[in-house]
């Protein structure tokens, strides 16, 4: 092969593989403080995805210390089951919900806050960053309480103001219980988006706004020519990483609802969940299905949105 | 063996230092020996005290053995089991809470040693002749477990706070009797509640206890329960399930039922219930020791009445299937003699009379209560059980391969209990449909199980799950599953 690469006007592989040594002997201390994070990634993360995988082929119930090879029956099972599909609806719907209603508003919250002049700008941030610090489980299950109809706070605001005439029960009809879900999840998250916003335009550089401002452009002008089309790379970065954040909502439904009622609040994490942990007889096997084929469906999205936008791009250069 | 870190620094310590002088090999087993540390995990929360005390009266004559002691949840104990036994990690003695894979079939995996080589004649000779059932407590005849309370329980009692009861007309003393009464307290409970006292409070987001409610409401209304012992079909489309889920949801449809109580869970709406939301409530015998522990100031003001039924006129049995063992000793266990002498101390009669004082299930012997200090309401219950709680027969115990068509048997869902609360919620209007179709799917799922089952060698079929000579009115005894 060395005398091939040579042959060939390329470098000597033996030296190839030197070099690489070298180089990596040079930064020895780099990846040495690498090394926690890849040994970590690999144990809790690597490993469980390709132990899921491989999961996915077999029938293992957890109990029996042996497993059996089934093929692709999991995965059929899984997209024949009415189920699963009623959990991936709610999965979906509940991002395609949220995603605009806490991108969108974060960003008018952002330009708001965003001004200099605005008194108090440092408490209005930290009070809406507040709820990102506290924990799902325990807002989930505060939540039951706040939402209670009987004595509960938004029902008692709701009658002494005479908006409804009888105690909603929010979160016992499927009516109102995946909407109230997402609405509690926009209010806990809202604040980390809120953050990416402001840093967003905080990159904006003050002299455009300035020139734009001598050019005599008003507020919806600026906005409109300057804001926008700066903050559009960040935006498509920040509705990838929201609708990524939308999908992690086990311990919100798990304690709000526990899926109900009649699991019309069940989301796919739920779901996996109740297969492999919660079910009469575990089906590990048929849960990691389902969690795979979730991965890739949602993986699949994201490459198309990516797509999308390339081709938007494309598009935005031949017409200029 | 498990060492603590303290012991692990000090056997270290002796073994560097006695290493040199080759007494090493000597040193360390009799050390080791010494310190004997035991895991112990179940579910029994309200007999932590209890089981503590047993603990340290073990530890006093056997100054040498510690067990350390795991409270878990229950789903939380089946999780932690799940993951320790394929990892060799398994606890010394467990109990099988959240668990419902089919003991047999555990016991085909090896999980449990045998009490037999610890055990003397004397003691197991002491034991109610009942308690030896083959596939729920022993195996080839040989002894692994027992149980410390009895199959005479149920969790269907009505229980009330016995002024609000009485201010809607009823004698606390008996209660709401029929499901008619039950219907009409509680709308009477609501009128008088001004909005914020409802008629029934009930955890109807506990689906596996709603289930488990509604077979025994559907019981008391004269059917087996899940079973038709008679065709051994399914019965989840019969008259009895059907009626009495109509009369559970007919409390929702009269605005009596705890608005929250769609998607509470029991234990919160026993909270909820105990601070004065409630007036009915269906809870099992354990009801006052949670509240002893939670709510003392609540437990005078209670009152309690046998499960609903249709009417009087007709007697009326709950049917509760052979009680497995509690504990469990795992085969990973280097103590099983430990363990084994820790578990015999659970059927003295010391030991029970604490244990019905502790007001959880009933005790083994359910005459016990009689000689304990307990609340009037627990002593009530007992002759409730006595009155209408039947053994019911058992396929596992007819057949053991059915544990190979059990643990084959995938769930369907929605179950039982998501049926009750999508009813409930106004989600699902066709009750008989509903019903129906929910045992057409297991019985669709139980005859692929069973046709794998028999593909693979195991002796099994439908006949398993009929016994004819089953009488609805007596215990299903030992003696006549060969008859």
């Amino acid at each position: 092969m060395a005398a091939l690469s040579s042959k060939n006007g390329s470098v000597p592989a033996a030296l190839v593989h030197s070099r690489i040594l070298s180089k990596l002997w040079q930064d020895r201390l780099i990846y040495l403080f690498l090394l926690p994070t890849v040994i970590l990634f690999g144990l809790f993360t690597l490993y469980p995805m390709i132990a899921s995988f491989l999961l996915s082929f077999q029938d293992w119930n957890g109990f029996s210390r042996e497993a059996t090879y089934v093929g692709l029956a999991n995965y059929q099972e899984v997209i024949a089951d009415p189920q699963f599909w009623l959990a991936f609806t709610n999965t979906i719907v509940f991002m395609v919900v949220t995603v605009p209603i806490r991108v969108t508003l974060a960003l008018i919250l952002a330009l708001i806050l965003n001004n200099p002049k605005l008194p108090f700008a440092g408490l209005f941030r930290t009070a809406l960053f507040l709820p990102v610090v506290t924990t799902m489980a325990i807002i989930g299950v505060v939540m039951t309480f706040v939402f209670d109809p009987v004595g509960g706070p938004v029902n008692q605001v709701l009658l002494d103001t005479n908006l409804i005439s009888a105690p909603i029960n929010f979160l016992g009809r499927s009516s109102s219980a995946l909407p109230t879900a997402m609405g509690i999840h926009v209010w806990k998250w809202f604040g980390v988006t809120l953050i990416y916003w402001l840093a967003a335009l905080q990159t904006v550089p003050e002299e455009l706004y300035e020139a734009a401002r001598v050019d005599g452009a008003n507020v919806f002008q600026t906005f409109r020519h300057i804001t926008v089309p700066l903050l559009v790379p960040f935006g498509i970065i920040i509705v990838l990483i929201t609708a990524i954040d939308t999908l992690r909502v086990f311990d919100l439904i798990l304690t709000l609802t526990g899926g109900g009622p009649f699991l019309k609040t069940e989301v796919v994490e739920v779901y996996i969940y109740r297969w492999a942990f919660n079910s009469s007889i575990p089906r590990l096997g048929y849960a990691s299905a389902a969690a795979v084929f979730f991965g890739l469906t949602t993986m699949f999205m994201a490459i198309l949105q990516a797509l999308g936008y390339g081709m938007v791009r494309r598009m935005r250069g031949t017409a200029s | 063996m498990k060492l603590s870190r303290r012991d692990f620094l000090k056997l270290s310590g002796i073994a560097a230092a006695t290493t040199a002088t080759g007494g090493l090999a000597s040193i360390i087993p009799a050390a080791a020996q010494d310190e004997i540390v035991m895991q112990w995990w179940d579910h029994f929360l309200p007999l932590q005290p209890l089981t503590e005390s047993v603990f340290a009266a073990y530890k006093e004559s056997n100054p040498n053995v510690t067990v350390e002691y795991s409270v878990f949840s229950p789903p939380d104990l089946g999780q932690a089991l799940q993951l320790a036994y394929p990892n060799d990690q398994a606890p010394d003695v467990h109990a099988l809470a959240g668990i419902s894979v089919p003991i047999p079939a555990l016991k085909n995996e090896g999980w449990f040693a045998s009490m037999e080589p610890y055990i003397t004649e004397e003691w197991k000779n002491s034991l109610p002749e009942s308690i030896f059932i083959e596939g729920r407590t022993t195996f080839g005849g040989e002894l692994y477990s027992f149980p410390i309370f009895s199959f005479r329980s149920h969790e269907a009692l009505v229980w009330f706070d016995k002024e609000i009861l009485a201010a809607a007309g009823y004698d606390p003393e008996v209660g709401p009797r029929t499901w008619d009464e039950f219907r009409d307290a509680a709308r009477k409970i609501t009128e008088n509640g001004n909005g914020t006292v409802f008629g029934w409070t009930q955890g109807i987001g506990h689906t596996e206890r709603m289930g488990a409610t509604l077979t025994r409401l559907a019981q008391l209304a004269g059917i087996s329960g899940d079973i038709d012992w008679n065709t051994g079909e399914y019965a989840y489309g019969a008259d009895a399930y059907v009626n009495a889920l109509e009369f559970l949801v007919s409390m929702e449809r009269d605005g009596s039922l705890f608005p929250t109580a769609i998607t509470i869970d029991t234990r919160n709406a026993r909270s909820r219930w105990a601070t004065g939301s409630g007036g009915l409530f269906l809870d099992g015998p354990w009801n006052p020791g949670v509240l002893q522990g939670n709510f003392p100031e609540f437990l005078d003001k209670i009152g309690v009445s046998q499960a609903p039924v249709p009417d009087l006129d007709t007697p009326s049995y709950a049917y509760a299937l052979p009680k497995s063992g509690d504990f469990w000793i795992s085969s990973q266990s280097d103590y099983p003699e430990h363990a084994a002498a820790i578990l015999q101390q659970f059927t003295s009669e010391d030991y029970q009379i604490k244990l019905a004082e502790r007001m959880d299930q009933p005790p083994l012997d359910l005459d016990t209560v009689a000689k304990a200090n307990v609340h009037p309401t627990y002593a009530q219950c007992m002759d409730f059980f006595r009155d209408i709680v039947r053994l019911s027969p058992d396929p596992l115990v007819k057949n053991p391969a059915v544990a190979e068509v059990l643990s084959r048997m995938n769930d369907i869902r929605p179950n039982l209990g998501e049926i009750v609360q999508g009813v409930i919620a106004g989600e699902v209007s066709d009750i008989p449909g509903t019903l129906q179709a929910y045992s057409d799917q297991l019985t669709a799922e139980r005859e692929r199980a069973i046709t794998e089952a028999q593909a693979e060698g195991f002796e099994v079929s439908q006949d398993d799950w009929v016994f004819s000579n089953w009488d609805p009115t007596a215990d299903y005894t030992s003696d006549m599953y060969g008859a």
